[in-house]
């Protein structure tokens, strides 16, 4: 129980990052590769934060948020705006993502250095709970309450939000989306911006897990989350939440009965096993496009 | 023509270095049927994208309603009153024929309910179909749907792209009707199509384009007796 605990804790913070990612692919048909150093912006600057004005959690995580949503309308008004009238734009797209996150994290390293970073010791009380005849930290269950509601607040926005519908309808048919008079660009900064305030405070979340932040966080969880939201299946939003435990709870079962060095073996492992049995994901959409 | 509610002068529209449409100008009288004809590949829709703010206009300026729009995007024309039913039709086949025609009415929030009631009643098919997925439906209801969809935008100018494309001739005729029916409400029409004869037959005036430039213009039924325009432009059908 213990361990299944963990696994969900890790892998509630796999979904939020896994979400984002996934929310920007399935609606925009874009891959955001700086979305890992979105993630590790949000946890550098979340210590920031917290180390120079010393803000509760509860403070901290909307203004990481604000922060995330910014940097996520930078990313989509500099990597991809301005590519997206050429027929390559998806691999060109790709590119400059990876080009934005790479200046980001140069940028980070030039702010606050190459070294591992952490929260001060004294702010959050290492109150210790029991669920279950498991023993968890009271900072694990907040971790995963904000992570759950932010997710549930972001599919009912996609569901059932005028923005949402507009969201649904631009992945469906970004054309007739114009010609309907939906303003696509307005709708993909927001998408972006939403995406991007998910991964940051997911970012905020990993540190605040294992109180460690440094410039390499982002990419060890963004390989996860690939693999998370392919075994989701590409673009679902249930999917990267239920792939993102799934890979949480793989990865702690993995460490404690095999050995912490077979855990990305595990992890991946299974991401082969599940798109062998299922080659559109857990919860792939048939992507049916009118022709 | 003293006011006309759409104005084009001078537009020009290229693809990359390539011009598909060159020093292009026509006016529409509100309340007309102006038509644009035209071969396959003359520009036809170039010229009605740019004029939905759906392409940028490479020079030239398109007025609306005496406001220059030559810069206006896409959705703030559709809020203004400009609408296009765009070639090929673009319904949203995943989605409901009512979410697709709910989605017709994204700027008008408060006469929405009214806008759909109104449009069932004028196409029973489509109440009736209100809960099938869009992509279902067969092409000429597809048209239909799509061109009951911009009229849920409550549109002043409503700019048809070929919407006989690929029906049958007894859907093509009902597709007429329609146009003409939304024509006699007061709405001003442009249509694009390559059916020249069908078009100039409903329109009050008419454009020719052939590669990306104007050759001929007039009153519609002038040019339907122009044996050199039919020859030349229009071909025997």
């Amino acid at each position: 129980m213990q361990l299944f605990l963990d696994g969900i804790f890790l892998g509630s913070i796999y979904a939020l990052f896994a979400i984002g990612f996934t929310l920007v692919f399935g609606i925009l048909d874009r891959l955001n590769l700086a979305h890992a150093a979105v993630f590790t912006a949000g946890a550098l600057v979340g210590i920031e934060i917290v180390t120079r004005l010393g803000v509760p959690i509860w403070l901290l995580i909307p203004m990481v948020l604000v922060f995330g949503a910014v940097l996520g309308i930078l990313i989509e008004r500099i990597a991809f705006r301005p590519l997206a009238g050429r027929h390559d734009a998806h691999f060109a797209g790709l590119i400059s993502s990876i080009a934005f996150g790479a200046i980001l994290l140069s940028l980070l390293q030039a702010m606050y250095g190459a070294d591992t970073r952490r929260f001060p010791a004294d702010i959050f009380t290492p109150t210790r709970v029991e669920i279950l005849g498991a023993t968890v930290s009271l900072l694990q269950v907040v971790i995963l309450i904000i992570s759950v509601s932010l997710m549930i607040v972001l599919t009912w926005l996609v569901a059932k939000s005028k923005l949402g519908r507009g969201m649904r309808t631009i992945a469906e048919n970004p054309h007739a989306a114009a010609v309907l008079g939906l303003n696509v660009g307005r709708i993909s900064s927001t998408t972006f911006a939403l995406s991007s305030a998910l991964g940051a405070v997911a970012g905020v979340l990993f540190t605040l897990n294992v109180n460690a932040a440094s410039l390499g966080i982002g990419h060890a969880v963004e390989l996860k989350a690939l693999a998370v939201i392919v075994v989701g299946g590409m673009g679902s939003l249930p999917g990267a939440l239920i792939g993102g435990l799934i890979l949480g709870v793989a990865e702690v079962l993995a460490v404690n009965y095999i050995g912490s060095s077979w855990r990305d073996m595990v992890a991946f492992g299974l991401l082969f096993l599940i798109l062998i049995l299922r080659p559109q994901g857990l919860f792939g959409a048939r992507k049916t496009r009118e022709v | 023509m003293s006011d006309p509610i759409l104005s084009v002068e001078g537009l020009q529209v290229n693809y990359g270095r390539v011009e598909a449409v060159r020093n292009v100008s026509f006016e529409v009288a509100a309340g007309s049927l102006v038509t644009l004809v035209g071969a396959n590949g003359a520009g036809k829709t170039s010229v009605l994208n740019a004029v939905s703010g759906l392409l940028r206009a490479r020079q030239g300026v398109i007025r609306f309603k005496g406001q220059d729009i030559t810069k206006w995007p896409a959705h703030r024309l559709v809020k203004a009153g400009l609408v296009q039913v765009p070639e090929g039709r673009e319904i949203l086949g995943t989605l409901t024929v009512a979410e697709n025609l709910s989605l017709g009415g994204w700027h008008r929030g408060s006469t929405l309910h009214k806008n759909v009631a109104g449009v069932y009643e004028r196409f029973p098919v489509l109440f009736e179909r209100r809960k099938l997925q869009a992509g279902a439906l067969s092409g000429g209801e597809q048209q239909m749907l799509s061109i009951a969809r911009a009229l849920i935008a409550e549109p002043e100018i409503l700019l048809l792209d070929e919407p006989s494309m690929g029906l049958a001739p007894l859907i093509v005729d009902e597709v007429f009707a329609v146009i003409e029916e939304i024509r006699l409400t007061g709405t001003t029409v442009v249509l694009v199509e390559q059916n020249a004869r069908r078009a100039l037959a409903a329109a009050d005036f008419g454009y020719v384009l052939e590669t990306g430039e104007i050759t001929h213009s007039g009153p519609a039924h002038e040019l339907l007796a122009d044996e050199k325009v039919i020859e030349a432009y229009l071909g025997l059908d």
